[in-house]
Parts: C-alpha cells; structure tokens; sequence
C-alpha cells in the first residue's frame, strides 16, 4: 500500500478511477481537494482529511449536547455547522438543558440540517472531542479499537461519529490519553495492537 | 530628503538595496496551525512582515438574511496592528483596509468549493503585527494556508506575491524602500498555481505594456515560488505527528 | 481544536469539579499555566511582547507619538492602553467597534499601570504647553483560552519595559533612531482570582471560566503596593475571600515578575 501526504490540488491520479470523498476531477484527472493522506494503489481515488468539521449522513450515531428546548422539540449541538433538532413525538422524557445524549441522525436536508431520533440520555460522564475524521479509527474494524479501548480503560464508552466521545467510569485520563494517542498516530498501521500495549504499559 | 532619495541606487549590477536580485524573494517562514481555538491558522513571516492568520468556519451565516442557499459566503478581514507601521495606524479600519479584504476575499473564493456548504460563512481575519511592503500578498498566501489547515476543500492553494517598478527595473517582491521610490509601480498579484489561473490583481503606477508582459511573467514564477513553500509547511504540519513517533521509537 | 470546547456547554460539571478541588488540566486550583514572553514581535513598534499563558496567547505593541497636552497638565505626557478582541481568536469575538469587554479590560490594565506612577509623566515632556510623547499601548488578543486579564497585563507591562524613545530633531522623529529606553520605575502587574463554585481559583483556561460566579483583579508592585482593583461578574465575594485573592495577586506578582 502507497500513501502519500496531499494537499488541495495535488493529483491522486491521472487514470480513471472510482471517485471517493475528498476528491474532485479536472480534464479528466483526479485531485485532492484537502490537506490530508491519499492511498494511491487504491482502486478508488479518495483523501482522508487531517481536519474536517462533521458532516451528518442518515443513520450516523452522534453524540450530543442539548441546547435549548424549543415548542416542539429540542436542539442538540453535534459539532456541525449547525445545531440538529429532534421532534418531541419521539422522546418520553423531558431533556434537561446541558445534558448529554446519544442519537442517530434521521434525515439530512439540502443545506445538511440534521434530525436526529433514537435519542438517548447518557448520565454523568464526560465528553471528549475529537476530530469527525478520525472517528473510524476509534472505532476500528468491527469495532476492534473501540473494544480494545474499552477493555484497556475500563470506561464505558460511546463514540459518535461527529466526534464527540462520551466516556463514564473507569480511567478517564487514560482515556483521553489513548485518543491523544490515536488522532496523532491515526495515519500508522497495526494501529490497534499499538493501542493495546500502550492501555496495558500505562494501566495503573 | 529628497536630494538623499535621488542618491539611492535601486539596483546596481543586478542587485538590490538589500542585496536581493532581480527575481529573488525576501526570507518567508510559514508555521501552521498555531492558533488552538481556530478551525486552521498559520503564522507567516515574510521578511520583516508578521503576519496571523485564522479561519473559523464554515458556520452558519447570521444575521439569516445574509446566508445564501446555494454556497458559501466567504468573510475575509484584512487588519493591521496600530504598531505594526513606522507612524502608528488608527484602530479603526480605514478603506485601504477594507478595499484589501474585499479583493482577498474574493481571490480566495475561486479556490473553494462554496456549493458544498449553503446558508455557512468561512471567516478568514488576517491581522498584521509588523510591516515592510507587500502585506495584502503575505496575508493571502497565509490566509490560504489557514484554510487548507481548516479542511476546507479547495481547488488549489493561492499563491501571491508583489511585483513591480523601480528605477525602471521589473523587480520582485518589493519592500518598503523600494516601494517608497520616487517612480515605483506596485503590482500585488495571486493566482492559483495549477492552472495559472489570476485571482487577484491590482496596480498603481506608470507602466509600459512591455513592462507588464515582463512583470506577469515574473509575477506567476514568484507565486510558483511561494506555492512551494506553502506545500512544504502544509506537509510538514502533517507529517510531524508521524517523525515525533520515529523520532520515540529510534529511542527505544 | 484539542480542548474540551463541547464542556463550555456543561457548566455545572465544570463548578462540581472545581468545587471537589480537581481541574481538567491536573493543575492546583492556585496554580497558573506556563508563561511565556517572546520579546521584540515588531520591529516597527517602539517596544513589543508575545505573552503565551498556557494557549492563551496575546500581544502588545507601543507606539510613541508627538501629541499636545492637556492644558491642566502642561508639562506631562501621557499613556493610553487599548485592547482588541481579535475575532482570530475565538469564535466568539467579531470584528468591529470596541465592546464592553474590550473597553474594561483596557481600562483595569490601564488604571494598573498608570495608578502605579511607574512612568514619570514629566519625563516624556518635550517642549512645555506645545509637545509631550503620547504612550499608546495596544493590545491584541491571539487566542483565547480564558484569563485575558492577566495576559494582557504581562503583555503590556513587557512592551512598555522594551520601549525606546525616538529621537527628535527640527520637531520631527527621526525614524529608526532612538534616545534611549522608556524608564519605568515599577513593574505593576495584574493577577486575578476567580471564584467557581465556591472555590477561589487561579488562571482559569476558557472551559473553566464559563463557569464563574465572579472574579477579582488586583494589581500590585514589587514595593507592596496595591494599584487598581477590578471585581467582575455576577456573584459575590466576602471580605475574607478578597483578602485572600489580594494575598494571591502579590505571590503570582511576584513570581510572574521574576520572568519579565
């Protein structure tokens, strides 16, 4: 595998290829459209972005923050360039402003305004930030570094895919530790036996 | 004062009052990212030039009225310190400042893709701390790094650079000495290096049109020049997580 | 983009942890963040400094300018403080006139600085009732991660301890040409304690400050003297808690002194 560090208008490829995220084409060659890390073998042309604000897609599990209660629901800050809405028909409970709470995003509208539903009200914990880009590597591959981070820590843990974390019980420092660890390190292979070790050496 | 102007050699068996040649830029550093609340940032030094830039966005455009639902708007504020110039400048933005911001701001949309974020505004603040000639060409080449720190998907990274007019000699990069010439013509000049496209372009003086071909043709070398030092701190930025953890592993 | 921003939205769990004595960042709730000063950032001021308070970040510059005096005071030059939340800064800040908390943040350094007589006024006296040098000290924030108070005043007091006096001949100034430094005779500084959750804490970051009941500036000199006092925000505090922030505001005085 050959990856290469891109910035905005660096060619990915000269050949046709499929066209992932990240890319736009140009008289028929491919370019990156951000500062990020290109996989040139790859039979699809696509960048993963160092930086990125979240963008939702339907069916995203986020964490949230409730802001303010409106007449007919409530909206919830997910890290995006606007704040997303969920309707009261879909919760029981009230939800308290500041509270923290987990959702899947319902619908998206032409200028990415989110409802979110399944809503969820985690208590106690803390949320910790990270970038939206770096999200799958959290997770992991059927969600091995989510595991791996679960087991090293002993947090409960829920990652959303707009890149808020919401973790409660167990070793919290350690926790923002290992995320320190992987947004520096997320562009490394072998990246989760990496983190196990590192969970097993500083477990107290 | 003037007798002394008269005596200034511009430029003499092919170099410059400070020793520059014809075609040669002044020393530019470029840090990016140095600004923690941001989106992006990069601080850029362009020999005695300081520049920060930031960009916060995209975000909602407010007041709504402003949004527009086809693309983004892009909100550039060129700015300088009050004691960032010899004589100190009025903390109000004056119109030199505010003419700057609309041609940057403008220069900068060619490059982004706005259609992908409707009714948001990107915000770029440029602020100058110290000045010698040619902050409009500096913020912009800075204000395009910080935008490309941001993740805000781009064409390409404008590049920008002076040139122009001094003692009847097409020169690049001009500082205040030369700027302060008697028949000094200045010509801020940003394209996008790819495609050799001009963003920005503005001139005051008297100028032959041959002067012109040869001014452009220099203008665009010297932008491709920047444009290289732009890539290279955008890389760097990168790829200093990656050398920290070579750098930790050679220890062990 | 690392700190905790989303926390700004949970300010009770901010005052629950403050109030159990614990910071996000390990420190001691009396305890300031590394200091920086990086002298020198423009050439083209007279004296300038870059002050780094933990990522809270700030620069000042002064300019030296010919002005007239005040008729009651013929023979006296002046200082004039300015500040400006630079929208680069946060995304709360936006361009434009002045704001509220521009103005008092420049007025509380400003008052530390001049209450402390540490610039003889005389001095910057050129020609009696006609020409005396006017001292303008800007300062502009670069990030803020909380306690810009603070900030602002180092960064301040740093450029004015770097300024030179330009040189004047045929009342004009000579450019790049200087007399010699700007004499101060005291280092006045501002230290603020901040009261969350019923705790008196030093040096908030951005996150802890939302969670504030109020707060209380003082500045002080190296001679024990107190020169300007600034309480802000909504809550209150008791006589013996503002003997305590005083008590705080000489020791960090003293300590940040010491890096000038």
């Amino acid at each position: 595998m050959s990856k290469k560090v891109v910035i905005p208008g660096d060619l990915i490829s000269e050949e046709r290829k499929k066209i992932g995220s990240h890319v736009f084409v140009e008289d028929g060659k491919i370019y990156s459209d951000s500062l990020g890390l290109a996989n040139t073998d790859s039979p699809i042309a696509s960048v993963v972005p160092l930086h990125g604000k979240y963008m939702p897609q339907i069916q995203d599990v986020i964490v949230g923050i409730v802001t303010q209660e409106t007449f007919g629901g409530y909206i919830i800050a997910i890290n995006s360039f606007y704040s997303s809405f969920v309707s009261k028909e879909f919760i029981r409970e009230r939800l308290q402003k500041g509270a923290i709470v987990s959702g899947k995003i319902m619908s998206v509208n032409e200028i990415n305004e989110a409802e979110v539903g399944h809503v969820h009200v985690l208590f106690g914990g803390e949320i910790i930030r990270t970038s939206p880009v770096k999200v799958p590597r959290m997770i992991g591959k059927n969600a091995s570094m989510l595991e791996v981070l679960k087991k090293g820590t002993g947090a409960n843990l829920m990652i959303g895919r707009n890149g808020w974390i919401w973790a409660k019980g167990g070793d919290i420092k350690l926790v923002v530790a290992a995320i320190r660890k992987i947004e520096k390190e997320a562009h490394l292979s072998d990246l989760t036996n990496k983190m196990e070790a590192f969970l097993k050496e500083n477990k107290k | 004062m003037n007798v002394k102007e008269k005596e200034i050699e511009y430029v003499k068996n092919g170099k410059r009052v400070d020793g520059r040649k014809i075609d040669e830029l002044r020393p530019i550093k470029i840090d990016v990212g140095v600004i923690d609340r941001a989106d992006g940032s990069c601080y850029l030094e362009w020999g005695q030039n300081k520049i920060m830039a930031a960009v916060y966005g995209p975000r909602e455009a407010l007041p709504k009225h402003i949004q527009n639902p086809y693309r983004a708007l892009v909100n550039y504020h060129y700015r300088m310190a009050t004691f960032s110039v010899p004589d100190r400048k009025s903390p109000k933005p004056g119109r030199r400042e505010m003419e700057i911001s609309k041609v940057s701001g403008e220069a900068l949309e060619k490059a982004i893709f706005l259609e992908k974020y409707p009714n948001t505004t990107i915000d770029v603040f440029v602020e100058i701390l110290d000045s010698n000639a040619g902050t409009r060409v500096a913020g912009l080449a800075a204000a395009s790094v910080a935008l490309a720190d941001a993740g805000i998907p781009m064409k390409d990274i404008v590049a920008a650079v002076g040139v122009g007019k001094i003692a009847g000699e097409v020169v690049l990069d001009l500082n205040k000495t030369e700027e302060d010439a008697p028949d000094a013509v200045d010509i801020p000049i940003a394209i996008l290096p790819r495609t050799e496209e001009i963003v920005l372009l503005q001139m005051d003086g008297l100028l032959k049109l041959d002067e012109w071909k040869k001014a452009l043709k220099m203008g665009i070398e010297g932008c491709k020049k920047v444009y290289e030092l732009q890539k290279t701190a955008l890389r760097k930025a990168y790829l200093e997580a990656e050398k920290e953890e070579k750098v930790k592993e050679n220890a062990k | 983009m690392q700190s905790d921003a989303s926390l700004e939205l949970r300010t009770d769990r901010i005052r629950e942890m403050i109030t159990q004595g614990n910071r996000f960042d390990s420190r001691k709730l009396d305890e300031y963040r590394k200091i920086e000063i990086i002298k020198n950032i423009s050439e083209n001021a007279e004296g300038s400094a870059r002050v780094k308070l933990g990522k809270t970040d700030v620069v000042a510059g002064v300019k030296l300018i010919v002005g007239t005096p005040y008729p009651d005071n013929p023979d006296e030059g002046t200082i004039s403080i300015g500040a400006e939340f630079l929208p680069i800064a946060s995304p709360f800040f936006e361009a434009g006139p002045p704001k509220i908390g521009e103005t008092e943040l420049a007025r509380v350094v400003d008052r530390g600085i001049r209450e402390s007589k540490c610039i003889d006024f005389k001095k910057l006296c050129i020609t009696e009732n006609e020409k005396v040098w006017i001292a303008f000290v800007d300062i502009y924030t670069i990030n803020d991660d909380g306690n810009l108070f603070d900030a602002s005043s180092i960064a301040a007091l740093s450029a004015l301890l770097e300024a030179k006096v330009p040189k004047i001949e045929d009342d004009k100034i000579v450019k790049g040409e200087y007399t010699g430094k700007l004499h101060l005779a005291r280092k006045p500084l501002l230290c603020t304690t901040y009261k969350i959750g019923g705790k008196l804490v030093s040096d908030p970051t951005f996150v802890e400050a939302q969670g504030m009941d109020a707060r209380f500036s003082v500045a002080t000199t190296e001679d024990n003297y107190l020169t300007a006092f600034q309480k802000g925000g909504s809550g209150s505090f008791s006589p013996k808690e503002i003997d305590e922030c005083i008590d705080l505001s000489f020791r960090h005085g003293k300590a940040i002194r010491n890096l000038l």
